[in-house]
């Protein structure tokens, strides 16, 4: 996968740089603005290097990696595993718990329908046993805001003040503000009505995460609780602090019924959320679920 | 470019000599082959004045630089149609007459299959220069006869695969030669249609006649009638030949209605000795997917039928942070929209692919006569200035031979349920299109 990298001066007062690069199963973006361009260039391949490592350490796919060694040996046995796996599976058990469940990184229903974790952390030995012989873990829904997470990160310690990281369209942070306002402004689109702004989020220094149906139409998301994809034709969008807590908010939060959602969104402050509804041709109803 | 500012430019390409060096069956589009030529005039005949006929002299009346002096064709309604664009012009119901007649130069075949070889044969006896329509001949003996032939005689030959000719094509290849897609992984190639191939027949005995297409007597069916026009596709984007071949073909759907005996349904898959397959496909009972010409390339894929690139990284559709950072450039501050579910570049067919060439015309492959801007009109016009120079188009008709043998091998192929090679004895000196 090739980097795209470009600087631009045109504006002189506001400089600006754009880098894209594919990881994750999907486009990687961002746009800083006002750093010279030899930190600009630094900071897209330091983003580019930490996602793409993230990617490697997250994939089950690959046999040679953490994850698949625990796949392949945690129903037997407990499986040792570096710190930051070990990280990202406590934050993972602390997100099912704090979702009611609807946040699940099991394969297999099993142990969510008894309502139990789908391993077992062992903090002293640093050591991670599967629950059930057919479970299986899936970091999917929590590395992209994990690694989106990282890279804000990488970015304010390179002293980027303003910019935008778009990982996919369906995750975004936002540092500082647009050189002309006060916030940026992001327009989510609906499946249903593409190009066109079915709401606009203000962000500043927030996150922003966005889950419904694919652009291909495809339900993908599926119920911990049941092993069903949830066919619902809603987007849910949460804005917050963190990319990471939004993005397993909106994972949560669609796979949810109805009826659940606020639940949810009541064990976590200063995070929106909203239903967007829109019908074929035009026309959106927007519900905010819970409050800020 | 449009299809007239591509020809017109085709001078200002030979300046640059990339187009010209890469196809040069094309310097007769050059400014200095078109001085030439000027204020002379091809003196053509038309031997086949059926449907394929009438659409070649719908094309001959456009063109200032020729004349077409005689017409032939032994049903008489057919003769009788064309006779109506050109008046003047002497009629025959015998193509051996229409060759003795000595204010022809040239000659336009497009009759049956069957036809074409000793037809070919006895017009360049006969001193002739001729276009005859795909595929070369009945035969793969007759292939090469005809080409041999050719060479001893030293005339004009040229075969009706007008796509070396059209626009898009040359623009894709050029851009596939480029390394645009990558590596060349993959041709496909496929002809879906749904009606019966059959033409309105005034009395019974004429059935065989007409509706040639549809007897192994005259024609090798789907795959000499279609697949001959996409099979140029492997070796002119890959730059060598296929090593094997193997297919299958069955009679599924038109049995009820008639007595042909030509396959509905072809699968061929051609192996390059790469290890890259070329595929094609015909079914006539189902027109869903149309007609489809594809190049797959380990970096991206151009469809050459629509004339679209596609990358296989691909932007998101109008990549909203690209705008935003045109945004920035211009000191403005608007909405960005581009949030929403997940872009995944396997969504990438529904990002729109990038046109080739701009004002691209698509052939839907539904007509069994011709399609406008399909490269038919060029491949006429360059047989035209090659009557008038007597010279012949460099490497075209090397790619015409081998789409006319590989169509053949493949429907032996079929029918004998083998996978075959193409036999030492056919095999003519080929130099790849390559840059």
């Amino acid at each position: 996968m090739a980097s795209e990298f470009r600087y631009s001066d045109k504006n002189p007062d506001h400089p600006v740089a754009y880098a894209g690069f594919y990881a994750m199963h999907t486009r990687i973006e961002t746009v800083v603005t006002d750093i010279d361009e030899e930190r600009a260039r630094e900071l897209a391949d330091g983003i580019e290097a930490e996602v793409k490592s993230l990617e490697r350490l997250f994939n089950r796919f690959d046999d040679t990696s953490p994850l698949a060694v625990v796949n392949a040996r945690g129903a037997r046995e407990a499986v040792a595993v570096d710190d930051e796996l070990f990280m990202a599976l406590e934050l993972c058990e602390a997100f099912r718990r704090g979702t009611g469940g609807y946040f699940d990184i099991a394969t297999s229903t099993s142990a969510a329908a008894a309502g139990r974790a789908s391993c077992m952390l062992d903090p002293a030995a640093h050591t991670v046993r599967l629950a059930c012989d057919d479970v299986r873990l899936d970091l999917g829904g929590f590395a992209k805001g994990y690694a989106l997470e990282r890279a804000r990160r990488l970015a304010v310690d390179a002293g980027v003040e303003n910019g935008v990281l778009n990982f996919g369209n369906s995750s975004v942070a936002a540092l500082g503000r647009h050189p002309y306002g006060e916030w940026w402004a992001i327009g989510v689109e609906h499946t249903k009505i593409q190009s066109v702004a079915a709401h606009e989020f203000r962000l500043r220094d927030s996150a922003l995460s966005v889950s419904g149906r694919s652009l291909r139409g495809e339900y993908h998301i599926v119920n911990p609780m049941t092993g069903a994809a949830v066919a619902g034709d809603e987007l849910i969008a949460v804005e917050g602090r963190s990319a990471l807590v939004a993005e397993v908010l909106s994972t949560a939060l669609y796979a949810a019924p109805r009826a659940k959602r606020e639940a949810v969104m009541a064990q976590y402050e200063g995070y929106a959320a909203l239903e967007l509804w829109c019908r074929d041709g035009g026309g959106c109803e927007i519900y905010r679920i819970g409050r800020r | 470019m449009n299809r007239k500012e591509f020809l017109a430019d085709c001078g200002k390409m030979s300046l640059a000599g990339m187009a010209l060096s890469l196809f040069p069956w094309l310097q007769s589009c050059s400014d200095e082959a078109k001085r030439e030529v000027r204020g002379e005039k091809a003196r053509i005949g038309v031997i086949g004045t059926g449907s394929r006929g009438i659409f070649h002299i719908k094309h001959l009346l456009q063109m200032p630089s020729v004349e077409v002096v005689a017409l032939c064709d032994d049903y008489r309604p057919h003769l009788e149609d064309a006779a109506q664009y050109y008046p003047e012009a002497k009629l025959y119901d015998d193509y051996r007459r229409l060759l003795e007649d000595r204010d022809v130069q040239g000659v336009i075949i497009a009759t049956p299959l069957y036809l074409h070889a000793p037809m070919t044969l006895d017009a360049m006896e006969a001193g002739k220069h001729v276009f005859c329509e795909k595929a070369m001949a009945y035969t793969q003996e007759d292939c090469l006869r005809v080409y041999e032939r050719r060479k001893e005689l030293g005339g004009v030959l040229l075969i009706g695969q007008q796509r070396l000719f059209d626009p898009k094509y040359i623009k894709a290849m050029s851009m596939i030669h480029e390394g645009r897609i990558g590596d060349v992984v993959g041709v496909r190639n496929y002809w879906y249609r749904n009606n019966n191939w059959r033409r309105d027949v005034p009395s019974p005995e004429l059935e065989r006649r007409i509706n040639w297409r549809l007897y192994g007597e005259y024609s090798r069916g789907l795959m000499t009638e279609l697949a001959c026009h996409q099979l140029q596709n492997g070796s002119w984007s890959l730059g060598m030949l296929p090593e094997q071949v193997m297919g299958s073909g069955h009679l599924i759907h038109w049995t009820k209605e008639d007595e042909r005996d030509v396959y509905d349904t072809v699968s061929a898959i051609f192996t390059y000795p790469n290890g890259v397959n070329m595929t094609f496909e015909s079914i006539i009972s189902n027109k869903h997917f149309g007609m489809g010409e594809q190049i797959l390339g380990s970096k991206g894929t151009i469809d050459l039928v629509s004339g679209l690139y596609y990358s296989d990284e691909p932007m998101p559709a109008g990549s909203g942070m690209h705008r935003l950072v045109a945004q920035i450039e211009n000191g403005i501050m608007s909405n960005s929209v581009f949030a929403g579910t997940s872009w995944a570049a396997e969504t990438s067919p529904l990002a729109p692919g990038l046109p080739i060439t701009p004002n691209v015309t698509v052939n839907s492959g539904e007509s069994t006569v011709g399609a406008e801007a399909d490269g038919s009109k060029e491949i006429i016009e360059a047989f035209a200035h090659a009557v008038i120079t007597g010279k012949q188009p460099a490497k075209v008709l090397e790619e015409s031979y081998y789409a006319s043998q590989f169509a053949l091998l493949a429907d032996r192929a079929m029918h004998e349920n083998a996978i075959l090679t193409l036999d030492e004895r056919y095999k003519i000196p080929y130099e790849p299109i390559r840059s």
